[in-house]
């Protein structure tokens, strides 16, 4: 397939690529925060991301919820189940070494995956958007009224994040968890409910995404390990534990895959994300802008 | 070690073929057999070395086309085909595992993980090599050559007793080389990897260069294993040897018991059966079923049946 070479194209093949870098971002960023607090690869997040999309789906065409609504209830409900399974399965096993809890975070995901497959069915989804079929256009270049409203809505999470992180209290105990586990333990911080504080933050992030990303991507029982894989693929590329490498990341990897499948092979797209974390671990196994483990 | 227990084991697997009479019985049969080889192999890296691998279905899936491509469209004799199929899942064992055993933490388990993610998108995606999703149709049965220049072609429809006990030779071989290792310096090397890196490295041991060592072989028994499938079955497809199948591979070892003597035997034979038959009959159900098990024998049964069975006699890990 060939695509036409002008500014126009590629600066809409830009737009598009830096939405769908918004999904993975959201993902992404909890990915690397319960892996910086915790160690713990928590794939279940996946599942969070498609049970959000669900959530978002039921909530408006049956539960006569409006959308922002049932954007609130899926992040809720991905915090809420994140902590849940962070309490139940992966503390318990956190005695037992890290690889371990890996194993169990896909046990999780492959739970949640065939469940939603029992009770969901197998049919792709799509929730209409409350902006309809709205649009910007500039030059050419067109932004419909939704993406514009998850760029704004991801950009004012990534902010909240960060605010939080830096400036409240259970934030530096999230960020003194990373650094230096120990002393953290040290000055009383308990790491229990750090760590459930971890999971519900990211669970929220990836429910979240997936109520966002539902009215444009459409979406079945098995989109939970696709997004999963790529986040992680994201975060190991951007640096484990690095926020800002997991949105770094997440605009490489999501832009390299839109170019990748407009002009060069559309079936190969979904192994850019991968192809860069090779090359990452090859070249620079911390990730882009994160730090070896000690 | 109970060599009692061994030896009966060895009788088992011996007359088991004689017992089972029905098709589908000695398919399972088979089936177990070749999964004795994968969960052998990963132990190696498990249960010895604390390597978690879960791409472990990925070098499998490399030896299993490796081998069926170059007999069907290069027509290289199957005893070629089978060592070709190890050294073309060692070679991608060696550019994975390079890298990432040098570094610490996660990146093996993740590596792995992803590694086998990329193969099953490969082979779906590479249609022209693979055929992609719609599988890979007719591969032609082992021939071994016999007596007087002629050749048995051990047509795997009709008689599978003997492929079994060729597929039990390399099972045999494969427990074999493992007790050996685990014997052998490099056994001792490994185990101190396992137990604390650190100290391994101050006292001189080139941990790097073990690692590296028992994940090539590791990898280049699981790409045996694929060729023996290939032949096995004739017919392969990419979501044979998806992230799923290195799981039940690691699930295996976990239940049989990881790092013991018997565990890549008891694994398994527990569990081949059961595996097939959820995934034949309600493989939703089964995908259900499968994960809490999973978690549950995470949490509770961290040194498997033979672990508990220890653990009664009052036996600590050797």
């Amino acid at each position: 397939m060939r695509r036409a070479v002008d500014v126009v194209t590629i600066l809409q093949f830009g737009v598009n690529g830096l939405f769908v870098a918004t999904g993975y971002a959201l993902v992404a960023l909890g990915l690397t925060l319960i892996f910086g607090v915790l160690h713990v690869a928590d794939f279940a997040q996946g599942a969070l991301y498609m049970l959000g999309a669900y959530v978002s789906f039921y909530a408006t065409q049956a539960g006569g919820v409006g959308y922002f609504a049932a954007v609130a209830l899926a992040m809720a409900t991905g915090a809420v189940l994140a902590a849940l399974n962070g309490g139940v399965v992966y503390l318990p096993l956190q005695r037992h070494g890290g690889s371990l809890t890996f194993v169990a975070a896909l046990g999780v995901l492959l739970i949640l995956q065939n469940a939603a497959l029992w009770w969901f069915g197998g049919d792709f989804r799509l929730v209409p958007s409350p902006f309809g079929d709205g649009k910007f256009s500039a030059g050419g270049v067109v932004l419909t009224h939704h993406q514009a409203f998850v760029l704004g809505a991801t950009g004012c999470l990534v902010l909240l994040l960060w605010a939080g992180l830096r400036y409240t209290k259970p934030g530096k105990a999230l960020r003194a968890m990373a650094q230096q586990p120990e002393a953290a333990r040290l000055v009383g911080i308990d790491i229990q409910r750090v760590g459930l504080l971890a999971f519900a933050v990211a669970g929220g992030l990836a429910g979240g995404a997936g109520a966002l990303m539902a009215p444009v991507r459409a979406f079945d029982p098995h989109i939970g390990a696709v997004v999963i894989l790529k986040s992680f693929a994201i975060v190991i590329f951007g640096g484990m534990g690095s926020v800002p490498g997991a949105i770094v990341g997440a605009a490489v990897v999501a832009l390299a895959e839109t170019f990748t499948a407009a002009y060069l092979a559309a079936e190969f797209a979904d192994l850019v994300a991968f192809g860069l974390m090779i090359v990452a671990l090859f070249a620079r196994p911390q990730g882009l802008l994160g730090r070896l483990p000690t | 070690m109970p060599g009692a227990w061994v030896g009966l084991a060895l009788l088992g697997a011996l007359v088991a073929p004689v017992l089972l009479r029905s098709p589908s019985h000695q398919n399972l049969l088979v089936l177990t057999a070749i999964n004795v080889i994968l969960v052998a192999s990963l132990d190696m890296l498990i249960g010895l070395s604390g390597l978690v691998s879960l791409g472990h279905a990925a070098f499998w899936g490399i030896g299993a086309y490796t081998s069926a491509l170059l007999v069907m469209r290069a027509g290289v004799p199957f005893l070629v085909a089978l060592p070709a199929a190890g050294l073309a899942a060692a070679a991608a064992g060696l550019v994975i595992g390079y890298p990432s055993l040098r570094l610490r933490g996660h990146y093996f388990v993740l590596v792995t993980f992803i590694f086998g993610i990329i193969v099953t998108l490969l082979l779906t995606s590479w249609v022209e090599l693979t055929r992609g999703p719609m599988g890979l149709p007719g591969i032609p049965f082992a021939t071994l050559p016999w007596v007087g220049g002629t050749e048995v072609v051990l047509n795997t429809f009709q008689d599978k007793v003997r492929y079994y006990y060729l597929v039990l030779v390399v099972a045999l071989l494969t427990l074999w080389v493992r007790s050996r290792i685990m014997g052998s310096r490099m056994g001792r090397a490994l185990v101190a990897v396992r137990e604390d890196e650190d100290l391994g490295q101050t006292l001189g041991v080139d941990t790097h260069r073990y690692k590296m060592g028992v994940f090539v072989l590791s990898t280049a028994q699981a790409g045996l294993a694929g060729s023996l499938y290939a032949h096995y079955s004739t017919f392969l497809a990419p979501e044979t040897f998806d992230y799923v199948a290195s799981f039940d591979l690691f699930v295996m070892n976990l239940v049989g018991g990881a790092g013991t003597p018997l565990g890549p035997v008891v694994g398994p034979v527990l569990l081949t059966a059961v595996r097939d038959a959820l995934r034949s009959t309600h493989p939703v159900l089964g995908a259900v079923l499968f994960g809490v098990f999973l978690i549950l024998s995470i949490q509770f049964l961290p040194r498997g049946v033979v672990g508990v069975w220890d653990h009664l006699r009052g036996r600590r890990r050797w």
